[in-house]
């Protein structure tokens, strides 16, 4: 099935296609279903190729490549043609991502069957959303970067219209507009990096940028800038600090869709970007630096501004935030396998959770916490799912997150004590937000009778969905740590060491053990051997972390179980500049908002300049110039030209009308007389001479 | 061939002289037979158009001055061809959308033939005076269209479009009648110029490019001699803005290409540093100014401003690469922002109004049109999968190995341009629907046979590029490699 | 006969006819004289022809131009002349003074 790959981003934009363009709106059209078809085709697709790459027999990385158009380039003032490519390349974390893409996709369409029932315009969610996932599947087996570039402006398009899908309101206009103007932002830095590849290798197959790269033909300045402009990128689609401002407004969107943002499509492109091009930042030790201390700080602050909120959605869209901020940091410290690890497990307990929190608002329709409460009579399917979603994401272990979670902390503590202590406590803090989140909406009594009183079971359209992901989201973790799978498949690349190269331009791999071994292998040998990952926190260590966890959890129990939360009033009351600072987003948003005020300003500055300057200036003053100019000529004209053609024209002008007093006027025939006359008289005097 | 090309229209106008001004619907016709004649030719033309040669194709040559060694030479290679078509097509576009004319539509019909045929013309003519014959012919109708159909200030747009670039015209005369004397034997033909041109000293070289340089940047237009165009735009009748914007514009950067770039290397060599400094100034600055914009039609003109950048953009990197991007961006350009004007013109005809935030909500009571506007706003901001990406993103790869800093800069009217467009789309558009407008239609057929062909073509060029740029690269490469 | 004999009836006609130009009160009369006048010097041009050119066309093709000249300007004089005769009523000439300055 490997080499049909490219089929699995075809079926699903043909489906989004077929459902935008046929048929007519309607809120029982039976078109989603088709979408659903295309899915579970693109699932079937997905999991043969992780299935043979995990336990067949499957080379990885498969790569295949169809001339796509070709372009005029020049090089050194010598022009020639050359061919762009289109095609799929296939690795071990593609096997994986594919999988994960396609099944959160299926089950929040599935899901989305009764959500969005009685939409009016529900056959065009279906539609945005399997053009959303066909966009992330190009992204994922695209084998060239400009294909992959494409397909990640694609997304953003996808997430304007999710986002924006209810138009008619304000807050998802203003959601829909930030979340593209924000990730554009980004993507200036991607673009920026694009060129700069472009300058440098001449081509944007990943392979060829790859084996540049291996040889050592990149100075460690360019890979530096190359690195940082595909930070800024990742860091405006997997929002990162200082970018990550669109992604909890983008909970104005319909849940699902914030479901497929946060856990499948949108914020894990980012994630995936860098670890395809991960050779470039293994190029670049200070890059790598940066990505770490990134993921870190976004890590921290997303979670710390979680602990205030009270809407349910808003919560999850800053432990997504906060999520990937784990990732990012350990992609930075050299942790490629564990970051990635986490993105997987992470996509099925975030969908998890958002479809939960769904159902929820679909029974209360609500997204205040403060009016929930006690859930878990009325909703036990989804109480129980959640449950594990919950206990997942907070790292307990036996369940996915806490192997992903386990192995980042020990590539950072391999790496830097201090980091690994700051993202310990983002992870206590996590376990208490989530619990939080989970007591308020499910624990004790209800705080809003009425509301209460209206909840009910969710049907199996969504719970159905729910029970599945709950399953991968406790056993994915044991399942992929399980002989060493997440190694084989995961497994870091390598580049070789520059030859002749300078110490401090030499990328030396972060865990120094393969640097020797890797040598000239390409990356697809290095990936098939499946060697166990080595880092692992001291047991000590690991102990502490676990007794930790659960302290929070339970801390977490004592402050919000009952209907009030007296001592959380407490602490917020003796801490409010804190929470205020927390609560304004750490300013991180006035801060755009300043920005884009800058903007207006210099926008109207631009066009006062070019209404009362430019304009005066080359078209007025220009038009001055010749009026000047024509003045002048025309005062020479009057006063030397004009006189002497008046002096002859009066002249003729006498001579006529004194000759006019010999005639009668107006009669023809006298007029001929003269003629006649005065020819004969001209003609004798001419002849007889 | 392109004899037949060029001529059809002016035939076709001189055929709408001859029949009565009641007949309004064989006006049409015979407008439509003509256009489509040339279409179906310059269609046949590209179809039998080798694309592995860089040299001039289906050229014609006469001796017409016999005195003045004046030939009419036409002939069509790589660069000129895509726009031969394009000029073509947007002729036939832009006439489904004159049909909405009412008044004395004959002189219109006549008027905007004559127009077709000379921007044909211009981008066929390969000597020296036949251009300059063609590249003035463009004018009249043109002065016309605006000031008999305009908005209401029309007569002084006109006035202004004229005048500014007449006298841009006048500079290029002049280097005309330089390289005229400096060559020998005296020659116009630009074929013969170019190969002669390498004798010629640096000092010459660059007065000439100027000449050329202020006849083409008016057109452009390029950044200071640009505010003749929002005025022209704004004021001009819906097709007549696409014309202008699709195609006559792209007459200055043809002309930069083919004869500043031909004629006078050097001095486009040693223009080249302001030549990137204006690019940028008209991506970041002209993007600043549509943001400014609360005209909508205004908004889509200093939008072309920002896109005819790119083009500069493109050339000033000196590289095959920007050099075929510009050509591309070209055609693109022409496509996407005809669409532009075309769409914005259908809510001007229901509202009588452009004002962005007079609208709101329009998605809900006219799907289609929204559909159609937001789909071509995001081709116009360079969205992948769109044609604008391709050829933007291939100006930028083409300047930047030259112009590091400038290009980076330039980045940020990407940013801009989203901008401006988004917060259009949402005050238009999104939002809660404006009650005022409750009895607006969504778009006519005739609109649609517009507007739609555009949408498919921006989609073909976006997805699959391959056609385009097959036609342009031997040329490219050929003007590059030397 | 010699070229002397026709160049006499040719200034005989162009005579007649200038008279009649000059004395003629109606208008048509006056165009016809107009058309003596013509005749004479296509006379001529035959004469001349004839006795000077007899190898050429030139003065044939010359007296054949003027012959359809004269008819164009019959046609523009007539029609002139009807345009007058509808609104003032009269052919007569010296009830014309349209041309008085």
């Amino acid at each position: 099935m490997i080499e049909h790959a490219y089929l699995l981003p075809l079926i699903a934009f043909f489906a989004s296609l077929v459902m935008l363009f046929a048929g007519k709106e309607d809120p029982r059209s039976p078109l989603p279903w088709l979408g659903i078809g295309a899915m579970t085709a693109c699932l079937t697709i997905a999991v043969s190729i992780f299935w043979s790459a995990a336990f067949g027999g499957g080379v990885l990385p498969y790569e295949r490549n169809w001339r796509w158009f070709s372009l005029a380039a020049s090089i050194g003032g010598k022009s020639f043609i050359v061919d762009m490519s289109v095609g799929t390349l296939i690795d071990g974390p593609a096997a994986v991502t594919l999988v994960v893409v396609t099944l959160v996709s299926l089950m929040v369409q599935i899901y989305s069957v009764v959500y969005m029932h009685g939409d009016t315009r529900f056959k065009r969610y279906f539609a945005f959303v399997s053009f959303f996932t066909a966009a992330m599947l190009g992204l994922v087996v695209s084998s060239s970067l400009l294909v992959t570039f494409a397909c990640w402006e694609l997304m953003g398009l996808s997430s304007y219209l999710l986002i924006g899908f209810w138009f008619e309101r304000e807050g998802p206009c203003e959601a829909q507009k930030k979340a593209f103007m924000t990730t554009k932002l980004g993507d200036s830095g991607l673009y920026l990096a694009l060129l700069l590849i472009y300058a440098k290798v001449g081509s944007f197959q990943l392979s060829q940028i790859q084996q540049f790269f291996d040889n050592g033909f990149m100075p460690a300045t360019v890979a530096t800038v190359i690195a940082v402009g595909i930070l800024v990128g990742a860091a405006g689609k997997s929002a990162q600090a200082p970018l990550f401002i669109w992604l909890p407004d983008a909970m104005e969107g319909p849940t699902p869709g914030s479901a497929l943002i946060h856990a499948a499509t949108m914020v894990a492109a980012g994630i995936l970007l860098v670890s395809k091009t991960y050779f470039v930042f293994l190029a670049s030790p200070s890059a790598m630096e940066a990505a770490g201390w990134m993921g870190l700080i976004t890590a921290f602050l997303a979670a710390s501004m979680a602990l205030v909120s009270f809407d349910i959605k808003r919560v999850l869209a800053f432990s997504t935030v906060s999520q990937l901020g784990f990732m990012m940091c350990a992609l930075g410290v050299g942790g490629f396998t564990s970051g990635l690890f986490h993105l997987t497990t992470h996509a099925f307990f975030k969908a998890l959770l958002f479809l939960g929190a769904g159902s929820v608002i679909h029974a209360v329709h609500t997204n205040d916490l403060r009016r929930m409460g006690g859930l878990s009579k009325k909703m036990p399917l989804t109480f129980l799912t959640m449950l594990i979603a919950v206990l997942a994401i907070s790292g307990v272990p036996g369940l996915s997150g806490y192997y992903s979670k386990d192995l980042i902390l020990a590539d950072v503590w391999n790496h830097d004590h201090a980091m690994f202590w700051i993202l310990l406590f983002t992870a206590l803090m996590t376990a208490f937000y989530m619990f939080r989140l989970f007591f308020l909406a499910f624990w004790g009594d209800d705080r809003d009778h009425e509301k209460f009183s209206h909840a009910h079971e969710s049907p199996v359209l969504i719970t159905g969905p729910l029970v599945i992901l709950a399953v991968f989201s406790a056993l994915a973790g044991a399942g992929l740590d399980h002989d060493g799978l997440v190694s084989k498949l995961l497994a870091k690349p390598t580049i070789s060491v520059m030859p002749g190269a300078t110490a401090a331009a030499v990328a030396v791999p972060v865990d120094g053990a393969k640097a020797e071994t890797a040598g000239h292998e390409a990356r697809g040998e290095s990936s098939g051997r499946g060697e166990r990952h080595e880092s692992h926190l001291p047991p000590w260590l690991h102990m502490t972390a676990i007794t930790l966890v659960l302290c929070s959890i339970t801390l977490s129990f004592f402050m919000y179980r009952g209907p009030t939360y007296a001592l959380a009033d407490a602490v917020k009351a003796n801490l409010a500049p804190i929470c205020t600072l927390l609560e304004r987003r750490w300013y991180f948003d006035d801060f755009f908002y300043g920005l884009v005020a800058l903007a207006d300003q210099a926008a109207a500055l631009a066009f006062w300049i070019d209404a009362n300057v430019v304009d005066r200036v080359f078209v007025d003053g220009w038009g001055l110039l010749m009026l000047i100019f024509a003045r002048i000529s025309d005062a020479f004209d009057n006063i030397f030209v004009d006189s002497a053609v008046d002096g002859v024209g009066s002249l003729g002008n006498d001579l006529g009308v004194g000759l006019r007093s010999l005639v009668k006027e107006g009669q023809v025939q006298e007029y001929l007389m003269y003629a006649a006359i005065s020819f004969s008289l001209a003609a004798t005097l001419i002849l007889t001479r | 061939m392109l004899s037949l090309i060029t001529w059809a229209p002016l035939a076709g106008a001189l055929i709408i002289l001859m029949l009565p001004k009641e007949k309004v619907q064989t006006i049409q016709t015979a407008a439509f037979l003509a256009a489509a004649i040339s279409l179906a030719a310059s269609l046949a033309m590209i179809a039998s158009f080798d694309r592995g040669t860089a040299a001039m194709q289906f050229v014609e040559r006469w001796i017409w001055i016999p005195s003045l060694n004046v030939q009419y030479v036409l002939g069509v290679d790589g660069l000129s061809s895509p726009l031969v078509l394009l000029t073509a097509f947007m002729s036939v576009i832009a006439l489904v959308g004159s049909l909405g004319i009412k008044e004395r539509v004959k002189e219109y019909f006549f008027w905007f033939l004559v127009l077709e045929s000379g921007m044909l013309g211009v981008f066929a003519a390969l000597d020296l005076v036949l251009f300059y014959v063609f590249w003035e012919l463009t004018l009249v109708p043109m002065y016309f269209l605006i000031g008999v159909w305009g908005g209401p200030k029309k007569e002084f747009a006109a006035i202004k479009f004229f005048l500014y670039t007449l006298s841009g015209s006048v500079f290029m005369l002049l280097s005309i009648l330089a390289v005229y004397f400096k060559s020998l034997p005296h020659t116009f033909d630009m074929l013969e110029l170019m190969k002669t041109q390498s004798a010629w000293d640096p000092r010459f070289q660059i007065l000439v490019f100027l000449g050329f340089y202020f006849g083409m940047a008016i057109k452009i237009p390029a950044f200071p001699f640009h505010t003749w165009l929002p005025l022209a735009h704004v004021e001009a009748p819906t097709p007549i803005s696409v014309i202008l914007a699709a195609v006559l514009l792209k007459m200055g950067v043809y002309g930069l290409m083919r004869i500043a770039y031909g004629i006078t290397p050097l001095g486009f060599a040693w223009f080249l540093p302001a030549l990137i400094t204006i690019a940028v100034i008209n991506i970041v600055y002209g993007a600043l100014c549509a943001m400014a914009q609360t005209d909508m039609k205004k908004m889509v003109a200093y939008s072309s401003v920002n896109h005819m950048g790119y083009c500069l953009l493109g050339i000033a990197g000196m590289s095959a690469t920007g050099f075929s991007g510009a050509v591309l961006q070209m055609v693109n350009h022409g496509i996407i922002t005809g669409a532009l004007f075309l769409l914005v013109g259908v809510v001007y005809d229901r509202a009588h109004t452009r004002d962005i935030s007079a609208f709101g909500g329009l998605a809900v009571k006219l799907p289609v049109y929204s559909g159609l506007m937001a789909m071509t706003c995001f081709a116009s901001l360079g969205l992948p999968g769109l044609a604008g990406f391709i050829s933007e993103f291939m100006c930028f790869l083409g300047a930047f190995p030259a112009w590091k800093w400038q290009t980076t800069v330039s980045v940020l009217g990407i940013i801009a341009t989203a901008a401006f467009f988004l917060r259009m789309l949402q005050k238009v558009f999104l939002g809660a629907f404006n009650e005022k407008w409750a009895g607006m239609q969504d778009m006519t057929v005739r609109e649609l046979v517009c507007v739609v062909p555009l949408a498919l073509v921006t989609v073909w060029f976006g997805v699959y590029p391959k056609w385009p740029l097959d036609l342009i690269n031997a040329t490219i490469v050929h003007m590059l490699g030397k | 006969m010699t070229l002397a004999h026709y160049l006499t009836v040719a200034a005989l006609l162009f005579l007649i006819g200038l008279f009649g130009v000059l004395t003629r009160r109606n208008v048509i009369g006056i165009l016809m004289s107009i058309e003596l006048m013509f005749n004479a010097a296509n006379v001529n041009l035959a004469a001349f022809d004839r006795f000077l050119h007899p190898e050429g066309v030139a003065g044939t093709t010359l007296a054949l131009l003027i012959i359809t000249v004269a008819a164009a300007e019959v046609v523009v004089g007539l029609a002139l002349l009807m345009a007058i005769h509808r609104n003032l009523g009269t052919a007569y000439v010296e009830d014309f003074n349209l041309l008085k300055g």
